[in-house]
């Protein structure tokens, strides 16, 4: 490990939380220790996926020894809800997925909660349930919100009460109907993906104490520590003043620990039993289907281009099956919606998005937000396009894929970056066009290419803010309100203070944990918004505390604070050559001559950034002069194998290359590249199975599988381009849930490049493989 | 549905006779569960499958643990031997191999430092890796009860799924393995959902040997797993390899036989179809492996 | 149901706990001893995220009572390097950047000395298949393989040393 790293912006740095962690003495949230007083919860949940609730009694269970409180949806009368508040913390009136709490209870110990659960006696009336979401989607579909029409909802989002659609984004650009004549070549498919979950390997833990004051804390694994605060507050009728969330590291977020989930069953939860706090945890089991998953999605999509292989138009419709609640989904549809194209520019676009309620676990925020769901279609009609008018699949990209500058589908111009670089270092590194022979006579080899793009999807004014304050040795405390979720953004956070302060990496630390109590703001560690919003805000927070300390020295020295610079924690001119260290005076100030008084005093710096220019859409055509802030592009090339005898598919390459405007730590962006294209590639084989009533099938690790040790690709080759942000700190933009993006519709290609078999609907499976060469073979 | 966080409430006793288990198991009846690696017995107390009042801990009983030789050849292993034990052991190497790979092939390390072969036989899932390689090698299981000692060919041990000739207040201590056939090369293959580490979807035991009395000059013993009630030797298939001299095509002939012998169900884990498919698949290889060793051995 | 005495070592120090014979080994590391570093991820012998040693074994702490650790030698994360120190695994981790959220890491480092003692130069095939049951969510395992392959060049040498 380095002792001194002098300007490590673009430096592969060690991680700042490295030693925490392969010590084991990083605390997480179930590690931290609480004493004697600490209770302990469960939830009661609903086997039914649809049902009116009738009856819940809890007098047995109250009467357990041991047993302090049981508390229902009749003690918390409000919803909650990010976007759209449509959830009840614990169910009232009806239960709309199986699993729902309907019922928590706390006890002196886990065990004695769990008893106690068993023996809340609660009577259900079943209704009946829709689980598909084009189905729930019509008018005379089984109705999981009555009462759409009556909740608070952000500006930009649309819900039509009376169904069960949250949210349908419109995007209408040129005219698509006279221009299918003018195609060449036209292709329309059906695309299925079923809910798939983030499998973090933390499952979610919250403790939560209220204490007798009106003081309420929350101890959770939370990406997004004030958003929670803000949600739970408002539906508690707490003062965001009086409500701490503190966040330890977390173990793996993905999106499933940034909105609420159980987190809030556990704050109602302490608030039955003032003075003590709360455990609740999730089993695996109930983090499967208890927390929140992807939603499903059913695309119809149509796309056609003409014979030089230009796409003209595009038609599309995404019905996203949200799950019961949509609070935090319908921005995952609407995201979907006003980038629908894919990383294309189509001239004739007519794409609707809608979020549909259906009777399932809660559809949420996941790694690439909407992005993998719809690439998942579009990058394969794509690849049929260009066979249909025999064009090479990535010569078709280059052609057609979006470009600095271009006016993209909502009307704003595509901010600089280059996808085409993407794309070619991508086929480069699988030798694209080169047929290569397979590792047996049974295999059959293919190579298959998919492209992407992804928005931060956020409201227009996501906020970050830092604070640079230095201790007496002049090492650097950033306080910030991001969280690291394993991407290294306390990293990247800690180079850049560092590199903008004039002091070594190794001289910064990142105030952990997260605590909205001290830290300053941030709105949520989601959207890969990391690296340039909550660096911007850093790196202002240390120009501002660079520059009160050259304010400082300079009437210090009798000079011009422009001739002065630091440097490895000294402070120089340029001038005159003097220097002086940053220890001391970073907090004492310096005296002036003869002692006749003292100049400076503890160095504070704060920074802040919000962007300011993202605009409305309009709902009817979702044009707008700015949707998003901008665009991070990338490509991914796989080359692998199909066992012709068994369908198992083994990836042999995968090349995976993003416009990262700015490698702040090249090495940290490689293991992005590399745990990415695993997850991606592992998301095609996943999914949460249901029985015909809603009940789910696999909600545990032997059923439903992630990729091991033994299933990673055999290479994987990253690389990437930087193409500057112009807001972006040193040019940085994020990358974090890109890389995951396009592996899916990247395999399903190379699977038709193998064997000339399409896959519409996830998840892949060998015996799905198998089963189609057979088909393909009889026929 | 919702697994339970941390076990139930249950005693615990570690058994130091068979005179103990016996009475406790009569005691106990139903409310008595046998713990040796706890691998099956732990996920069914989770899901509230099971909820013993008294655990009997069997491995730290004399003779249950450890590999010795047969009295005439062969090998007695003890219930309580882990998969790790028997991967590693070099006379399990040495004189059947198979029950190696077949033990390897189970879930991963740390899983195989607690699963053991009695434990995994008892518990006689259909997907079970070690009890085709059982019915393959003719072991005989060793049980102790209430009337004494007895012994169990494998080929009559299991009944159904999860069922087995097992009496109330009897368990298994060891399992014989006869001296194979001079000249005897095996095989395992599994199939699973993934690479590794998964439940068997199908599971073929492969053993050939140089046999002078059959037509074909050599005889296969085919075990199958997870594709039927219990696992199976495929007869019909065998009596293929009986008659017609090994090669591709008396292997293509014979897995499909084996196909039709296999009685697999639809579940989360995959369609019967599929798994008949995959019987044929793993069995042609399987032949194709063992008879690749033979020619080597010749 | 009374609770059982039991005597064991974690990580070379005596101890002795009076535990329910419900409780599970992992529980009573938790728990009892405070030992945090051996995490709970599914309490079904899947994840690896409570892999400890054993008498040196690698084995699911989850899938094993308390009880039946009486007289055992039990090693967890803690117990990889004295206090202060990175052992060279851990170092290697460090060095290949084989570390992101954490959570897996105390028992893939756990694995990953289990591997070395027993194979001290293992194949990369090998190391696949000795970390199977180490589940990891945001590494994609790359840097793990590569971590524990320069490890091996190193423990090959120390008689012991983690």
């Amino acid at each position: 490990m380095a002792e001194f790293t002098t300007e490590p912006v673009g430096k592969s740095v060690t991680r700042i939380d490295m030693y925490d962690k392969v010590t084991g003495s990083a605390t997480f949230a179930d590690d931290i220790q609480f004493g004697p007083g600490l209770y302990y919860g469960r939830l009661v949940r609903c086997p039914h996926a649809h049902a009116l609730i009738r009856k819940i009694d809890a007098t047995r269970a109250l009467e357990l020894p041991g047993v302090k409180a049981v508390v229902t949806g009749a003690d918390v009368p409000k919803n909650i809800g990010l976007y759209l508040i449509d959830r009840p913390i614990f169910a009232r009136e009806r239960v709309r997925y199986v699993g729902e709490p309907v019922a928590g209870v706390v006890a002196i110990s886990e065990e004695i909660a769990h008893e106690a659960a068993q023996l809340v006696e609660v009577e259900y009336e079943e209704v009946p349930a829709v689980f598909d979401p084009v189905e729930a989607a019509q008018e005379d579909a089984p109705l999981l919100h009555p009462d759409l029409g009556e909740y608070e909802v952000a500006n930009f989002i649309f819900p039509k009460p009376g169904t069960n659609i949250s949210e349908h984004f419109k995007l209408r650009r040129g005219d698509v109907q006279p221009a299918w004549d003018r195609c060449a070549a036209i292709v329309e498919g059906t695309f299925r993906l079923p809910q798939i979950q983030h499998v973090p390997i933390e499952p979610h833990v919250a403790v939560s104490l209220w204490e007798p004051s009106g003081q309420v804390t929350l101890w959770t694994c939370s990406q997004s520590p004030f958003a929670q605060r803000d949600l739970v507050a408002q539906s508690l009728d707490i003062p965001h003043g009086s409500f701490r969330v503190v966040s330890p590291y977390v173990g793996g977020g993905f999106g499933g620990k940034a909105g609420i989930s159980m987190e809030v069953c556990a704050v109602v939860m302490a608030r039955a039993v003032k003075g003590h706090p709360v455990k609740l945890r999730m089993t695996r089991e109930e983090e499967f289907i208890g927390t929140t998953v992807r939603q499903s999605l059913v695309a119809h999509t149509k796309i056609g281009c003409d014979s030089e292989g230009n796409l003209l138009a595009m038609e599309t419709q995404y019905y996203f099956g949200g799950g019961a609640y949509n609070d935090y989904g319908v921005n995952i549809a609407r995201a979907a919606g006003y980038s629908c194209t894919g990383p294309y520019l189509i001239p004739n676009v007519k794409g609707d998005s809608y979020c549909v309620y259906t009777n399932q676990p809660i559809g949420s925020a996941m790694r690439g937000f909407g992005m993998p769901e719809i690439h998942w279609g579009i990058e394969q009609i794509m690849d049929q396009l260009a066979e249909k008018i025999d064009m090479d699949p990535a010569d078709f990209r280059r052609r057609n894929c979006v470009k600095s500058d271009e006016t993209i589908l909502t009307g704003m111009k595509m901010p600089p970056i280059d996808l085409v670089s993407c794309i070619d270092k991508a086929t480069k590194a699988i030798d694209w066009g080169k047929r290569e022979a397979p590792s047996a006579p049974h295999k059959k080899r293919g190579k298959g290419i998919a492209i992407m793009w992804k928005a931060p999807a956020m409201p227009p004014n996501p906020g970050s803010a830092a604070i640079v304050r230095f201790n007496e040795d002049a090492t650097v405390n950033v306080s910030i309100g991001a969280q690291d979720l394993g991407q290294g953004a306390f990293t990247v956070l800690a180079q850049m203070a560092a590199q903008a302060l004039g002091v070594p990496y190794e001289w910064v630390r990142v105030s952990v944990p997260v605590d909205t109590k001290y830290s300053p703001y941030e709105w949520q560690t989601v959207a890969s918004r990391i690296t340039w919003s909550t660096g911007n805000a850093v790196k202002a927070a240390a120009e501002d505390a660079k520059r009160q300390i050259l304010e400082i020295v300079a009437g210090h020295w009798g000079e011009d604070p422009k001739d002065l610079d630091i440097k490895d924690g000294t402070v120089f001119s340029y001038r005159t050559e003097e220097e002086i260290s940053l220890k001391g005076m970073v907090i004492y100030g310096l005296p002036n001559e003869n002692f006749e008084g003292w100049t400076g005093g503890p160095i504070v710096g704060q920074g802040r950034f919000m962007p300011t220019y993202v605009t409305n859409l309009d709902f009817e055509t979702g044009q707008g002069t700015r949707a998003v802030v901008h665009y991070t592009v990338g490509a991914q090339a796989i080359d692998l194998e199909v066992d012709t005898e068994t369908g198992e598919i083994t990836v042999l390459r995968i090349a995976s290359v993003y416009d990262v405007g700015k490698a702040i730590n090249p090495d940290l962006i490689m293991t992005q590249i590399e745990g990415g294209a695993v997850h991606g590639m592992s998301s095609a084989f996943e999914g949460l199975r249901f029985d015909s009533e809603g009940h789910p099938m696999n909600p545990n690790l032997v059923d439903y599988r992630i990729s091991t040790a033994a299933d990673i690709p055999l290479e994987i080759h990253g690389d990437y381009v930087e193409t500057p942000l112009e807001d972006g700190p040193w040019g940085a933009r994020g990358v974090g849930e890109h890389v995951m993006v396009p592996t899916a519709p990247a395999m399903a290609n190379a699977i038709h490049d193998a064997v000339g078999i399409r896959f519409n609907d996830l998840p892949l499976s060998a015996e799905r493989v198998f089963q189609a060469l057979q088909e393909k073979r009889e026929s | 549905m919702f697994a339970r966080p941390g076990l139930p409430i249950f005693d615990y006793v570690k058994a130091t006779s068979a005179n103990e288990v016996v009475t406790l198991l009569r005691e106990h009846g139903e409310g008595a569960r046998l713990l040796m690696g706890g691998t099956d017995l732990f996920p069914n107390m989770r899901d509230g499958r099971l909820h013993p009042r008294i655990v009997i801990d069997l491995k730290g009983m004399p003779g249950m643990r450890g590999i010795v030789h047969g009295p005439t050849g062969g090998l007695v292993v003890g219930a309580a031997t882990t998969m790790n034990e028997l991967v590693a052991h070099p006379a399990v190497r040495a004189y059947c191999p198979l029950l190696a790979y077949a033990a390897a092939s189970v879930a991963s390390y740390q899983v195989r430092s607690r699963a053991t072969l009695g434990g995994n036989l008892c518990n006689a899932s259909p997907c079970a890796d070690t009890s085709p390689a059982t019915l393959v090698l003719q072991a005989e299981f060793t049980l102790q009860g209430p009337s004494g000692e007895r012994s169990v060919p494998a080929t009559e041990f299991f009944t159904g799924p999860g069922q087995t000739v097992l009496q109330p207040a009897e368990f298994m201590t060891t399992i014989r393995f006869p001296l194979v056939p001079a000249g005897a090369c095996t095989t395992y293959h599994k199939l699973g959902r993934c690479r590794s580490g998964d439940l068997s979807l199908v599971g073929v035991a492969v053993l050939g040997y140089p046999d002078s009395g059959l037509p074909s000059g050599y005889r296969f013993r085919i075990g199958l797993g997870s594709v039927a009630p219990t696992p199976i030797r495929a007869r019909l298939a065998e009596a293929v390899l009986a008659s017609h001299a090994p090669g591709k095509e008396s292997f293509v002939r014979a897995a499909e036989e084996a196909r039709s012998e296999a009685d697999p169900i639809t579940d989360v884990r995959g369609t019967a179809e599929y798994q008949r498919d995959m019987v044929r698949t793993l069995t042609i290889r399987a032949l194709g492996d063992v008879w690749a060793k033979l020619k080597e051995a010749k | 149901m009374a609770n059982h005495t039991i005597t064991f070592t974690v990580n070379g120090a005596l101890e002795r706990v009076d535990v329910p014979a419900n409780l599970t080994l992992l529980q009573m590391l938790r728990d009892k001893l405070a030992l945090t570093g051996t995490k709970n991820g599914c309490e079904a012998g899947e994840c690896g995220a409570c892999t400890v040693l054993v008498d040196g074994e690698p084995t699911n702490s989850c899938m094993m009572l308390a009880v039946e650790a009486d007289g055992r030698e039990i090693m967890t994360v803690e117990g990889l390097a004295p206090e202060g120190q990175l052992s060279p695994i851990q170092q290697a981790f460090v060095d290949h950047n084989a570390v992101q959220c954490g959570f897996c890491t105390p028992g893939m480092l756990v694995s990953t000395y289990g591997l070395l003692r027993r194979n001290p130069n293992p194949t990369e095939e090998e190391i696949k298949e000795a970390l199977v049951g180490n589940l990891c969510r945001c590494t994609g395992y790359v840097r793990i393989i590569q971590a524990v392959q320069a490890a091996a060049t190193q423990f090959a040498g120390t008689e012991g040393g983690a």
